[in-house]
């Protein structure tokens, strides 16, 4: 595996990460994220899903995309 | 460049309707603008939906089809990156930036940095900020006046100043509510010229697979390698765009601050941001980048001959019969116009709130206030030209990215430390955003000594990128090392400012404790009543409020039954007490809050509970 295609991601969605849980962290802190309230789960589920989305994405075009037309693998 | 101009009458007159569209467009919306609140605000009214389209609008520039095209030509697909790494920043806007801006009633971050920290602090921000934007506007003006002087064969000059006097004139009239008008429009209008393009390169090629297979290998990567080539590796279009730039748009972009502060509530930001950054968003990314995409893949086939600059230009000429081709362009003025209008009316709305106000003329009226805000949005687009012939130096690519790695970081770190950290004290903040300032000026003239040791072994020709690097961590370190020597603000001063006291600033937007119980819709009928005894406030059945889960005091909004209005026709309201009959389904208000909302008498409206 190619390191230097794989550091990207790492540091993409590893300080990514970082700020999604300093945010998060800071709304329950003092309950303005309020995890009884249904409308504020949904947010939180919503944050997750976007994240996962976007690193689905971009391992997408990683490690199987590049390889599509010429038939080579990752 | 390409010296000739390409392009047929037909395409051109296609573009000048367009422009024309618009500017009438903007200027129609005028009438909504009567108050500051409108101008700067657009009267705090509007939908996601919109909100989203305009965002998206005034994210994408002039100068981003012609610089991600050639990136994508150059480079391939990883030139989609910068619109990639919003999401990250998503929770930190939505459950901390917002709420504390909102309901503070901020109307621009030197304000908030005052409130925060001291008066200094919001000076030197200021400063910061109208350099930035007034930038900003530079930046776009020079793209669209490349791109016309390869199209039309005009100086670049003369394509800055006819689409800047545009600008600024709707601007002018019409304040926030034209820009969030015509920003809608050219959102779809940029999105659809993009996406339209990609289709029809698809179409052309025979299908995915085939243009697939026509782009070289190294050009199929969501990224580039982590620390290459130079000009363009991964690390150093992350720290440029996704860690400073993206940051500075989520938290000290004027313009996105007040188009923030236009929605009808918080409650609002949540839908706007998800459709802005998981949907919009990517696609915006196709529709600027897919021009070099496609350039390269019709240069590969032996099609078409082309350099980076202008292989948006040029794939599009090719593909596009006449008159369409006007659509495209008239997409590239549309991008131009989207992101400098909201730029101008946030130079004016700095400049009014955060100079005028305080320093010049306190405590005058707001019919002044306003007149000054205008004026000076016709100051800011010449300011914006004045800076054209400076930008003419460099690439566009690397103008912007040199400009916003420079500019950004130390007003980004000290917001970002500031409502995050309620330790960090008003010195650290001065000294965050003059220091970091000074740091990132000497930084210019010992690049290999300051930047040198940021650049992940990339050299001199990283270094406009990795500049940002440097620049948030001498900030941020300065920030830190400052606070733990400085006294901080007591705590009691900071309720409402800062991350965990949100629900503070909550009940003194409203006044009371916030009512968060999950309500729905009520459809009810309008009827003006002069002498309703509190202003602002209206008069519903008992059956209303508790099908919105409302009592006597909560806030309400009433918009008209149109959705598509977007809110354009709405008012802010609070609930008064019920009235007797339980179920006349009237809605009883003030001839002045209906003419807000633009109202009359026995019209249906919907009210729902914000807070």
């Amino acid at each position: 595996m190619n390191m230097l295609r794989v550091w990207p991601i790492v540091c993409e969605f590893g300080i990514g990460a970082l700020l999604c849980i300093v945010g998060i962290w800071c709304g329950l802190r003092g309950g303005y994220l309020d995890l009884k309230v249904a409308e504020d789960r949904r947010l939180l589920v919503t944050f997750i899903a976007g994240y996962v989305f976007m690193l689905a994405l971009v391992c997408v075009f990683t490690f199987l995309a590049p390889f599509w037309a010429t038939g080579e693998s990752s | 460049m390409i010296a000739q101009a390409i392009g047929g009458n037909l395409d051109y007159a296609v573009m000048l309707g367009y422009f024309v569209a618009v500017l009438g467009f903007g200027l129609y919306f005028g009438r909504y603008t009567t108050t500051t609140k409108d101008f700067f605000f657009g009267g705090q009214r509007f939908s996601w939906w919109l909100i989203a389209f305009s965002c998206v609008a005034t994210v994408v520039g002039s100068y981003s089809f012609i610089k991600y095209s050639a990136a994508g030509f150059r480079y391939g697909i990883c030139s989609t990156q910068s619109y990639l790494n919003d999401w990250f920043w998503m929770p930190i806007l939505v459950l901390i930036w917002l709420p504390i801006i909102y309901y503070n009633r901020i109307t621009s971050v030197p304000e908030y940095l005052e409130k925060r920290f001291d008066k200094k602090t919001r000076v030197a921000a200021t400063l910061i900020i109208l350099f930035y934007i007034i930038g900003y506007i530079g930046i776009n003006l020079i793209t669209l006046g490349r791109t016309l002087e390869t199209l039309l064969g005009w100086e670049v000059m003369t394509g800055a100043v006819i689409t800047a006097v545009a600008v600024a004139l709707y601007v002018y009239i019409g304040g926030q509510t034209a820009v969030i008008m015509t920003d809608l429009v050219q959102g779809f209008i940029l999105l659809i010229a993009g996406l339209g393009l990609f289709g029809a390169a698809i179409y052309h090629f025979g299908g995915f697979g085939n243009f697939w297979s026509l782009l070289p290998q190294d050009h199929k990567f969501a990224f580039s390698d982590f620390n290459g080539p130079p000009k363009f590796s991964f690390i150093g279009i992350y720290v440029q765009d996704g860690l400073a730039n993206t940051g500075a748009l989520m938290l000290m972009h004027q313009g996105f601050i007040l188009r923030f502060l236009s929605l009808k509530s918080v409650k609002d930001s949540r839908r706007m941001v998800v459709c802005w950054v998981l949907v919009l968003a990517p696609l915006a990314a196709i529709a600027t980048s897919c021009g070099g995409w496609i350039a390269k893949a019709l240069v590969n086939n032996g099609e078409l001959v082309t350099e980076p600059g202008d292989s948006f230009v040029k794939a599009a000429h090719f593909l596009c019969a006449p008159g369409v081709f006007g659509f495209v362009l008239a997409a590239l003025t549309a991008a131009l116009m989207s992101t400098a209008d909201s730029l101008i009316n946030a130079v004016s709305a700095i400049f009014v709130n955060d100079i005028w106000k305080p320093y010049v003329r306190p405590a005058s009226s707001d019919k002044h206030y306003l007149r000054v805000a205008r004026i000076m949005s016709l100051v800011a687009a010449g300011l914006g030209l004045a800076l054209v012939p400076i930008f003419m130096k460099d690439t566009i690519y690397g103008a912007h990215s040199m400009f916003t790695a420079a500019v950004t970081p130390p007003v980004l770190m000290a917001i970002l430390l500031g409502i995050t950290w309620k330790r960090y004290s008003p010195a650290a903040a001065f000294a965050t955003i003059v220091g970091g300032a000074i740091l990132i000026f000497l930084s210019f003239i010992w690049p290999d000594a300051l930047v040198g040791p940021f650049d992940f072994g990339m050299g001199p020709d990283s270094y406009k990128f990795m500049r940002a690097l440097f620049g948030l961590l001498a900030a941020g370190t300065l920030g830190v090392s400052v606070t733990w020597l400085t006294k901080a603000k007591p705590e009691s001063e900071l309720k409402g400012l800062i991350a965990g006291s949100q629900m503070d600033a909550m009940r003194r937007f409203k006044g009371g404790e916030p009512n968060r119980r999950p309500g729905g819709k009520a459809r009810l009928k309008v009827k003006i009543e002069r002498d309703l005894a509190e202003e602002n406030t209206v008069i519903v059945p008992q059956s209303a409020l508790e099908t919105m889960a409302a009592e006597p005091g909560d806030l309400l909004y009433a918009s008209h039954i149109r959705w598509w209005y977007g809110g354009l026709r709405s008012v802010h309201v609070k609930a008064g007490p019920p009235c007797d009959c339980a179920d006349c389904e009237l809605m009883r208000i003030r001839p002045e809050d209906a003419a807000t909302a633009h109202f009359s008498d026995g019209q249906q409206v919907v009210v729902e509970k914000i807070m």
